[in-house]
């Protein structure tokens, strides 16, 4: 049985409705002066699902997009003639950050973190997001690692 | 006891109706409910639309496991999680569909039934195995063999403990994290998952109680007398002990022992290797069975289940007798009780006797300062006694190039004996010939001491090859621990 292909044959009238889910999105996002038009958020999910295919991942509904968006759109380094793009390497971050700390973070607390990094150590710079959360997923990593040697060791005890 | 239709025991009492058109060489017990969809729709008893629709709603519950795995925290997961959680979903809807009476009925239970109705049923079922896993391992736990054998051990005392512990149910159904190396006389890596242990702890507790009618002293004589002829330390090795005692205790039946006898004399050897070597395969199976009878009989075990694994297991024995009496090797499959081993004289091996860290060093520090290899020989000779405190001096680099050869030249044979059923542990239990060719063929070892040991054995003549070699299928492996 061939999940991927199995997941997305279930979801084959759902495209549609995440379009609406994402156009109503903009709604919220409106006042930061931020909006996705149709094809922008065709595109979108199409990256995305390249994305999660890519890092071996699958997923239920799209609410880490909408989170990412609603999160993001308060950004003050984000302008509607990069916001697509952006979001893109967004999803593309957060997936591989969920894979590098082995899904031990939330999806809200992950966002969480990228943004305030995004806005404050990155001024907004993509690249630099991305080589700050390379260095904050070994880190996080060597910690769990740490965590779980002292756990075995209380239970040897 | 009523068995499901791949003969494992299932809790339905109904009778059997007769089998359709599913061919049984199609379908799988360890993927069972996937299995049945392909078989079903090649005979035709399921159209695609179906098997679209049971695939959905399998998919359904898989969604939902997903949430509940992450506790909601998160929307997506590896596909290796949603794989894993799959192959437990897929591991608790086998266990309803194979406890069915048939295939049939099967393929109807998952064509008309409500998918989410028979996955809670497995998991059902899954929970009930392992708790009755849990019971059935507290009961081997308790009647376990008092014996120094590392597998068995360790299989009962840590692996099955951690399984138990660490086993899911609902995402790692399927899952068989047991690292359990002690071997069963019969085992059956069909099932998966607690099934699998279950069944594991059932033939293992089949085994335990037929070893226990047999006094301990003759059970660890024996496991000394088997890892002589294998020339290997039976502590450390994976074999399975139930096999030893039953076939030396059906050769004591065929020799005219008791059935309550394990040890088998020289003079029974001779009896039963002269009765195995003039008698066809058609006799040997023949005189097996008959003693088997015997055996069972003398020993009152009538538990069916019991019977039918010794049975089993008798299979196996017989194969083994034909193929041993052709060859001329039955001292391989008779364990025969040796003569009483052979100390060493010199070598002590108690891990008591060896001296204290700080006068270890301050001897080895001695040794390194002695100018002369006679000096350092001296040295050892005169205050190293414990097998122990020669290997770590052996370890420590004190000596250089000859002087381990003056070392050597000092010792015995059974000194020389010990170290080098040390040195050629790998070559002795694979059976790769006579000690005199495996130190011909064996090219260069480390550390240093073993290299220059191989160098001085070469250069030994052959007579005293020979007798070393034969002392050292003397020594008790028990005594010597191996670091």
């Amino acid at each position: 049985m061939n999940l991927s292909r199995l997941f997305n044959s279930m979801s084959l009238s759902i495209p549609e409705q995440h379009l609406i889910e994402l156009l109503e999105l903009n709604e919220k996002t409106q006042p930061f002066g931020l909006t996705l038009a149709p094809d922008e958020i065709k595109q979108l999910l199409a990256e995305r699902n390249r994305v999660l295919h890519s890092y071996g991942r699958l997923e239920l509904g799209i609410a880490a997009t909408k989170e990412i968006i609603e999160v993001f759109s308060e950004s003050p380094h984000i302008r509607q003639d990069h916001y697509a793009s952006t979001l893109n390497e967004l999803h593309e971050i957060f997936y591989f950050l969920k894979n590098e700390t082995e899904d031990k973070i939330g999806d809200a607390k992950l966002i969480g973190i990228m943004k305030d990094c995004f806005d404050n150590e990155c001024g907004g710079s993509l690249e630099l997001l991305r080589s700050k959360l390379e260095e904050f997923a070994a880190d996080f990593r060597i910690e769990a690692m740490r965590d779980e040697l002292l756990r075995e060791g209380e239970d040897d005890e | 006891m009523k068995l499901d239709h791949f003969g494992h025991e299932a809790n339905d009492s109904r009778l059997p109706i007769p089998q359709s058109e599913i061919h049984f060489s199609g379908l799988k017990r360890n993927q069972y409910t996937l299995s049945l969809l392909n078989e079903g729709q090649r005979a035709g008893l399921l159209d695609n639309r179906e098997a679209y629709v049971i695939q959905n709603r399998l998919l359904l519950i898989l969604q939902d496991l997903i949430r509940r795995y992450t506790q909601g925290k998160s929307s997506s997961v590896t596909t290796e999680t949603a794989e894993n959680i799959l192959a437990s979903v897929l591991y608790a809807v086998d266990a309803y569909l194979a406890s069915l009476e048939n295939h049939d009925k099967a393929i109807l239970c998952l064509k008309t039934g409500d998918i989410a109705d028979l996955y809670e049923k497995g998991v059902e079922r899954v929970r009930q195995c392992f708790e009755e896993t849990k019971r059935l391992y507290n009961e081997v736990k308790r009647q376990k063999l008092d014996v120094p054998v590392e597998a068995y051990n360790t299989t009962i005392e840590e692996s099955l403990p951690i399984f138990l512990k660490k086993y899911g149910i609902l995402f790692d159904a399927h899952n068989t994290m047991a690292s359990m190396d002690y071997p069963l006389a019969l085992d059956d890596m069909r099932l998966q998952g607690i099934f699998y242990i279950k069944q594991y702890l059932e033939r293992l507790q089949i085994e335990n109680r037929f070893c226990f009618k047999f006094a301990r002293e003759d059970l660890l004589r024996l496991l000394e007398n088997f890892g002589s002829v294998c020339r290997f330390d039976y502590r450390i090795e994976l074999f399975n002990m139930f096999e030893l005692v039953l076939n030396n205790a059906l050769f004591s039946v065929l020799s005219g022992g008791d059935a309550g006898q394990i040890r088998i004399s020289p003079y029974q050897f001779e009896r039963l290797e002269r009765m195995f070597s003039y008698a066809d395969a058609s006799e040997i199976r023949k005189m097996i069975r008959e003693a088997m009878t015997r055996l069972q009989h003398n020993l009152q075990i009538l538990d069916p289940k019991t019977v039918a694994y010794m049975n089993e297991c008798g299979q196996n024995l017989i194969r083994r007798i034909v193929n041993a009496a052709e060859y001329h090797n039955l001292q391989a499959v008779i364990i025969t009780d040796m003569e009483e081993k052979i100390q060493p004289v010199v070598l002590s091996l108690r891990a008591g006797d060896r001296m204290s860290d700080v006068r270890l060093r301050r001897l080895l520090d001695e040794i390194i300062r002695s100018e002369t290899k006679e000096e350092k020989v001296r040295l050892i000779q005169s205050n190293f006694f414990s097998l122990h405190d020669y290997l770590d001096m052996l370890e420590s680099d004190c000596l250089y190039g000859d002087e381990y050869d003056a070392l050597y030249a000092s010792f015995g044979d059974m000194e020389l004996a010990i170290l080098a059923k040390i040195v050629f542990y790998e070559e002795l239990r694979n059976g790769s010939g006579d000690l005199l060719s495996i130190i011909r063929q064996k090219e260069d070892a480390e550390p240093d001491w073993q290299k220059r040991l191989i160098g001085f054995l070469k250069r030994l003549d052959a007579s005293r090859i020979n007798g070393i070699d034969k002392l050292i299928g003397k020594i008790d492996y028990e005594e010597i621990s191996f670091y």
